[in-house]
């Protein structure tokens, strides 16, 4: 696993370089913005850490640069302002994860853990069920070529209705799939994701099933 | 002394100058009046002597005669203040009314023009006496006629024209300091408006003087504009400092918990604790300074609005990527159009806040909802399926007093700075129980902001 830390302070630099060492990783690390630019370029990483405060180049152009130039891989940022437009602009222009400064170590290494495992695990990454497609690796979406961000619980639930070949699936089934194990009143949490899905790729993506339960559009059957 | 009041001030010049300018008038016009009547006197008196005269004879042996008498009864008064005299070169004719007396002789008479002057009188200090040389017979030779007027009824006359006058020039005294007072007062009215704009100025430091409408008070009010403007920068630049200083701060920090950390793994296990209280002390001061000056800075902000949807909807983006967040149902409930009269940072930071707490403690859903009229929203509401809080917890949930809650994590802004924020907005936040089961936040704002 390789991990690039792309931080312009010196301490810290070195101290994410060995917490992530610690936690198994092969770490490279840039001190300012251009250099990060040209390292998530040309090698591959499985994840890196990203503090926005750079010289040269600041983090969110290096992250806009690697998005545009396809570069994947999962992205945690790192701010010193931690309000709340930066995280917004952060997560927009790619990342996907935010830590605020000053952080706890514990706290970083177990969300950069579970942005790799996010990202790897899928055999093939792309599934698509009638006109939409689905990223496993980004766990994003599109609709009729129109990209679609998914929540990660949004995702696991079209992820487990394309699967089914059009069997329309209940919503207890789903509750207990996305959940575990399903407690009075999470169908009415089911019917809310679905009505959220609806709004944002279209109405006409989730069928209800009457009695049934619910089926992917173009999903066959 | 000089009083303090200004407008005292102003009235008393002015009573002071309308008083020493009636004063002046009403000695010239009683003089004027005086000379008037005099000169009434003195052609009544050349009239009746042109009569005298034109009565008067010499008789060869140089003794006067008269045709005619004056008509005047006065004449024929003894001592009644109306007087005449014929003199001739040897004999003297004199009106009834002279008695036993005789007017003064004179000098000065010419022929042919009357002259004035004020001699004292048989039975009065002061008389007016015309008097004129005529010559009765072309080839005769001249008599001096003389016609008194006492002078006491003149001065009477004076002295009830002087009262009068006085009487009515004190009633105009009275009417143009009553005309001064009313000037004086509207004058000072754009002083008043903008002792008024000042006063909004202080409770509002974006509001600016608008009494420019007055020539002469406009430089004054562009000077406060000035200042309000020199202090409306001064403060931002403070604030942005202090922001800077705090923003500055948390690298370093970052970098001493690094050090700590190294020193706990050397050993210094001790060390690395204090240094871990300190780092952790500092944190809360820069979070809270942070805060407190996104307060002051919306606080002093003017009022803008922005449309809710597109931030709530950018926050459930972030929310969503966290730990917690990743496996709730956010439902949005809100208008798509609709503004909330909060600027849009501010609003990212508030409804950031709220969600974050939220999602925190939701279970599987979490919904936000809007309400209002058209497309001015009135109210936000963030509810959750969670535990919820305790109703008689819910009051004391907001009164840890402007002070960072340190929610999970040691970066969450709590409820209380929502609650900070809520209000610096000019929105008042509320706490109840979400028909979820959990907790229902509603920020709702006054009426009168327009959408923008």
């Amino acid at each position: 696993m390789r991990a690039l830390v792309v931080e312009d302070d010196a301490d810290v630099a070195a101290d994410l370089g060995q917490a992530l060492q610690n936690a198994g990783f092969v770490v490279d690390i840039a001190r300012e913005g251009e250099d990060a630019w040209f390292k998530g370029n040309v090698e591959d990483y499985d994840v890196a850490v990203l503090d926005l405060g750079l010289p040269r180049m600041d983090g969110l152009s290096v992250l806009k640069h690697w998005r545009g130039a396809q570069r994947t891989f999962p992205v945690l940022i790192l701010s010193a302002r931690n309000d709340w437009t930066e995280k917004v602009a952060g997560i927009e222009s790619g990342a996907d994860d935010y830590l605020g400064k000053p952080f706890e170590m514990a706290e970083l290494t177990a969300r950069v853990r579970a942005l790799v495992r996010r990202a790897a695990g899928h055999a093939s990454p792309l599934i698509e069920v009638g006109r939409l497609v689905l990223d496993t690796r980004r766990m994003s979406a599109s609709y009729a070529g129109r990209p679609i961000r998914l929540s990660q619980l949004e995702f696991r639930f079209l992820d487990y209705l394309a699967h089914q070949n059009g069997r329309a699936v209940s919503a207890g089934e789903l509750a207990e799939h996305l959940y575990g194990a399903a407690e009075p009143g999470d169908s009415n949490a089911i019917e809310a994701l679905v009505v959220r899905l609806r709004r944002k790729l279209g109405p006409e993506i989730i069928e209800t099933r009457r009695g049934f339960g619910y089926v992917l559009a173009g999903g066959g059957a | 002394m000089i009083p303090r009041s200004l407008r005292l001030r102003l009235l008393l010049g002015a009573a002071i100058a309308f008083f020493l300018a009636l004063a002046a008038a009403w000695i010239a016009m009683t003089l004027l009046f005086e000379r008037h009547i005099e000169r009434r006197i003195e052609a009544d008196l050349q009239r009746e002597g042109l009569q005298l005269a034109a009565g008067v004879q010499l008789a060869g042996d140089g003794t006067l005669r008269l045709n005619r008498q004056p008509a005047d009864v006065r004449f024929t008064e003894p001592a009644s203040g109306l007087y005449w005299q014929v003199a001739g070169p040897r004999s003297t004719l004199r009106s009834r009314s002279l008695w036993d007396q005789e007017l003064p002789p004179s000098d000065t008479a010419q022929g042919g023009t009357w002259t004035t002057r004020i001699v004292e009188g048989p039975f009065e200090p002061r008389l007016l006496l015309v008097e004129r040389r005529v010559r009765p017979d072309p080839q005769g030779e001249t008599v001096l006629l003389q016609l008194g007027h006492e002078e006491k009824s003149l001065q009477a006359a004076r002295a009830e024209f002087g009262a009068e006058l006085a009487l009515f020039l004190a009633l105009l005294w009275t009417i143009l300091a009553a005309a001064s007072w009313v000037q004086v007062k509207l004058g000072l009215r754009p002083l008043l408006s903008i002792r008024r704009e000042v006063e909004a100025l202080q409770r509002n430091p974006h509001a600016r003087l608008d009494a420019a409408s007055v020539l002469e008070i406009e430089p004054l009010t562009r000077a406060i504009n000035d200042l309000a403007d020199a202090r409306a920068r001064d403060l931002e630049r403070a604030r942005r400092r202090a922001a800077d200083l705090a923003h500055g701060l948390k690298t370093p920090l970052a970098a001493l918990s690094a050090q700590s950390r190294r020193a706990r793994e050397a050993g210094a296990a001790e060390a690395a604790d204090g240094l871990d209280r300190a780092i952790a002390a500092a944190t809360t001061a820069v979070e809270s300074e942070l805060a407190r000056s996104r307060v002051s800075a919306i606080q002093n902000a003017p009022p803008r609005s922005c449309p809710a949807l597109p931030v709530i909807e950018a926050i459930i983006g972030v929310v969503e990527r966290t730990e917690f967040g990743a496996q709730l149902v956010f439902e949005t409930d809100v208008p798509e159009d609709a503004h909330v009269p909060v600027a849009e940072e501010d609003l990212m930071e508030l409804m950031g806040a709220l969600i974050e707490n939220a999602a925190r403690f939701a279970r599987r859903r979490v919904r936000i909802g809007g309400c209002g009229s058209d497309a001015a929203l009135e109210t936000l509401t963030v509810e959750d399926d969670g535990p919820g809080i305790e109703p008689e917890h819910l009051s004391k949930a907001l009164m840890r007093g402007g002070r960072l809650d340190e929610v999970g994590g040691g970066h969450g802004l709590g409820l209380a700075i929502a609650h900070d924020l809520a209000e610096a907005t000019r929105g008042a936040m509320r706490l109840s129980r979400s028909e979820f089961g959990g907790l229902k936040i509603t920020i709702a704002w006054p009426r009168v902001h327009a959408p923008a």
